[in-house]
């Protein structure tokens, strides 16, 4: 089977994303590899939603630039993306609610006569599409049949089966009007199993691999869903999830149950992380380790709530006052997030400073397919590694039953102090915000200031040596003709850049960073050491990354390629940018 | 068995008179009469000259950022729900600056101790108006008299949903530490308000002042009444200042509502391992 891309569209609060999510599904069962896409303004009932799903038998990373069916609930999806069709796409929808003139192929389905006729609820008119969609593109009902009976067993037998005459009217009428369908998604055999992970899924899932005992956010788009996912795993997995008052609480929470001993985590969005700032900062010069998950959307203030960025970047990286050592880490995709989660944990427990998460709205909210067997292998493989902290400690006895001071800011050759848990018996000692002695106390004192400056800044260069990642290179960059540099959620985009362009016998290479920062100089001047056209890439408007660059490394890149309209860069952005 | 000299850390640095010795004081005989040592229970500091107490008294603690010790104590106690929890805060601190912190603490009945040095101005920042000075205080940030009219932490506190709301005075040691005793010992969330005159910006409210504004709690007084506790705490409008034990009652607290603290605290909790029964979700 051909690659395909999907879309379904229709007034937001009427079940666009669920139905979405099925397809998703039902595409990944049968055997093939999925990668999708929401739109939806920030609003829930009235505005516009749109989901797109991008089916292949390889891999994918990455959405097409066309639609091949798409499944019109309204009239207004197909006015907003028929710029995307072919004369081969074909459009659903029903006639009897609107007409409209263009070369494609018509697939008329009386969603009203038959909303009508069994008497249906709004959001069944998903149901009547998904149907008449399988029909369309040559899947069996069965598998949507398994699918409600998955969702609705448990309202009983009725509810079934009254669920079902809507799929099924839906696929009878596409089935017996239409021939020569082209497409055939049919099962696929000698399949791995898989599953549809958006990367918030990833981080949560990250998160609970971790053995991550303490969650606390306040919602905020597109961060909200790790929220959410982790609340509703709580039963299961034991973990506390707090919803805080606000985000300064958030963060305050967290730094409160980690000086307890918890592995904990937050996130939020640009807005919400400005709030935690001030404690970042907290953080850092206590050494309490936290995680924190930071998904970008378009700002500034407010900006555009459910599109997306990378404007955040350099905020992450400066975040907090003062000078303190922290680590900011960028996945790249879905399977990079829930490994690189899984791996901030001990980061932060090993240098016990916050790590930042990046991610961003497109990577955030996007389902991609990825094989379950690696999830496997990376619970199976994970070591939880808590670095220097004490759990427990023998009584001095020289203390002579009293409870001891415990040096809790001990300078070290690696800037790495052992953390005692609170309330071990017979010691005691303060996480203190203001500059202290190693013991915890308060000092203004010129030496001691020194001494703790320098063994905090020790711990990055620690890092450096023994866990800083040097980018990925994809392609040969010494045959390259043009080398893209690039970041994060970028990623998929570029390596579809890089499989067209390689296909009109441009040869490209591509060095794609997730060690955001610190940036170890050496390791990273190493990759560009070859003298090549390189090419920025990014999704903000001053091109962040290539600051941070210029200013941790000393390469500058001249020619920049960014995208900044609140959509992800895709392979015909980037191509049509990289000519002119 | 500790002594109040386990607990003392280094020598105050507040001003001579200062209530907050009074109150210092008072925060070691709870501790050390409750049978605690520095390693038995966690203490969260807020900033501020109260805040400084951090370098005084020996604990595992946390000298938090100023407004943020609530949190930071909740954190610690949904951690590790066994280790008592006292925050020591400022009026600026857990009034002002930490204000919503306090409504949502009381709200969840998280069950920590909130101890507050009320003495209506900004002693560390060198004497501005706090959100507890009556109205037309003058300060060095409202040269003309304070606008707005002060915050009443007893009621706010009750009507907020907190379960224990106290006030004390830092001229009375005795019934200070009773107070904070009374106060850890309670299940849920509890504030004591401490009423402390500052011998260097405040020269309105001083020990005479108070002592002629204070009295306490009648033997007879029922504090489990919600609304005569209400009505009670409006006193403080009124310049009438009542010392005890304003409202008490029972609530089931934050932590015990979380089925993953039932059995042990989290910090104790086995690691998550039966990945089946959230990964199928995803397929």
């Amino acid at each position: 089977m051909k690659n395909f891309t999907w879309m379904i569209g229709g007034e937001a609060g009427f079940g666009i994303m669920t139905t979405g999510l099925a397809f998703a599904k039902i595409a990944t069962r049968l055997g093939y590899h999925t990668f999708d896409y929401v739109e939806y303004p920030s609003l829930i009932r009235g505005g516009h939603n749109a989901y797109e799903v991008h089916v292949s038998e390889k891999e994918l990373t990455y959405l097409a630039p066309t639609i091949d069916v798409l499944t019109c609930l309204n009239k207004e999806t197909y006015e907003k993306h028929k710029s995307r069709l072919t004369i081969d796409s074909y459009v659903v929808y029903d006639d009897s609610e609107f007409e409209f003139e263009g070369e494609v192929r018509k697939i008329s389905v009386p969603f009203k006569k038959i909303m009508a006729e069994f008497k249906g609820q709004a959001v069944m008119r998903n149901t009547i599409a998904m149907g008449a969609t399988l029909a369309v593109i040559g899947t069996p009902l069965e598998v949507f049949i398994k699918v409600i009976e998955e969702q609705f067993s448990r309202k009983g037998e009725e509810v079934v089966n009254f669920n079902k005459q809507f799929a099924k009217a839906g696929y009878d009428h596409v089935i017996n009007n239409n021939q020569n369908l082209t497409i055939k998604m049919t099962q696929r055999e000698n399949v791995e199993t898989k599953m549809v992970l958006t990367g918030n899924d990833a981080f949560a899932l990250g998160a609970v691999i971790a053995d991550c005992k303490f969650y606390c956010a306040y919602p905020m788009t597109p961060s909200s869903t790790v929220l959410t996912t982790l609340a509703a795993w709580g039963n299961k997995t034991g973990m506390v999830v707090r919803h805080a008052e606000d985000e300064i609480s958030v963060v305050n929470t967290a730094i409160g149950s980690s000086f307890a001993g918890a592995r904990s985590a937050v996130g939020t969005s640009g807005g919400g992380f400005a709030l935690m700032v001030e404690s970042l900062s907290f953080s850092g010069v206590t050494e309490i380790p936290l995680v924190v998950f930071l998904a970008q959307r378009p700002g500034p203030a407010t900006g555009m709530p459910t599109w997306t960025e990378q404007g955040d970047l350099l905020f992450a990286v400066h975040s907090g006052h003062g000078e303190f050592p922290k680590i900011v880490l960028a996945p790249g995709t879905v399977e990079e997030m829930v490994e690189m989660t899984a791996h901030a944990f001990n980061l932060a427990d090993v240098y016990q400073m916050p790590v930042v998460i990046l991610s961003d709205m497109y990577l955030s909210e996007g389902h991609k397919s990825i094989a379950k067997n690696y999830i496997d292998k990376l619970i199976t493989d994970y070591k939880v590694d808590r670095g220097a902290l004490l759990e427990s400690l023998p009584v001095d006895p020289q203390a002579q039953g009293k409870a001891k001071s415990f040096p809790r800011y001990k300078v070290t050759e690696d800037g790495i102090s052992p953390r005692l848990i609170p309330g071990v018996p017979g010691y005691f000692y303060q996480a203190n915000s203001y500059e202290h002695l190693e013991d915890g106390h308060t000092t203004e004192e010129a030496a001691p200031r020194i001494a703790q400056v320098d063994k905090r800044a020790r711990k990055w260069l620690t890092y450096l040596t023994k866990d800083f990642q040097a980018p990925k290179v994809y392609g040969e960059i010494e045959t390259a003709e043009t080398v893209f540099v690039s970041w994060g959620s970028n990623k998929g985009a570029v390596l579809q850049t890089q499989k067209k362009l390689s296909e009109s016998g441009h040869q490209t290479a591509f060095i794609h960073f997730t060690y955001m920062y610190p940036l170890d100089r050496k390791k990273v001047m190493d990759v560009f050491k070859h003298e090549k056209r390189y090419v920025l890439v990014e999704n903000n408007s001053t091109g962040q990354f290539g600051k941070l660059l210029l200013a941790e490394v000393g390469i500058e890149i001249k020619e920049k390629i960014l995208r900044y309209d609140g959509r992800a860069l895709s392979a015909e952005y980037i191509i049509s940018k990289l000519n002119k | 068995m500790a002594t109040l000299q386990d607990f003392s850390g280094y020598n105050p640095t507040w001003c001579p008179g200062c209530g907050d010795f009074g109150i210092g004081l008072s925060v070691k005989q709870a501790f050390v009469q409750m049978g605690y040592d520095p390693s038995s229970l966690a203490v969260v500091f807020g900033i501020g000259c109260s805040g400084n107490m951090n370098d005084f008294l020996n604990a595992y603690a946390i000298h938090s950022l100023h407004g943020r010790s609530i949190p930071n104590a909740i954190g610690i106690k949904l951690a590790n729900h066994k280790l008592p929890v006292v925050a020591i805060v400022g009026d600026g601190d857990c009034y002002g600056e930490g204000g919503n912190h306090l409504l949502h603490a009381c709200r969840g009945n998280h069950d920590i101790t909130v101890i507050v040095h009320d003495n209506g101005v900004y002693g560390l920042t060198t004497g501005q108006v706090a959100p507890t000075a009556e109205k037309g205080f003058k300060s060095k940030s409202t040269p003309a008299g304070i606008i707005e009219t002060p915050i009443n932490p007893l009621s706010f506190a009750i009507t907020s949903g907190a379960t224990f709301v106290a006030q004390s005075f830092a001229g009375d040691a005795a019934h200070l530490s009773m107070m904070i005793k009374e106060a850890i010992s309670h299940k849920g969330f509890s504030l004591v308000n401490v009423l402390q005159p500052c011998v260097t910006f405040n020269k309105v409210n001083t020990y005479q002042y108070y002592l002629k504004h204070i009295y306490k709690l009648a033997a007879d007084y029922d504090p489990s009444d919600f609304k005569s506790s209400v009505s009670k705490s409006l006193e403080m409008g009124e310049e009438k200042f009542p010392l005890g034990v304003v409202y008490k009652t029972e609530r089931p607290v934050y932590h015990e509502q979380i089925d993953a603290l039932h059995k042990d605290t989290l910090i104790k909790n086995k690691r998550f391992t039966d990945f089946d029964k959230i990964v199928g979700g995803f397929i």
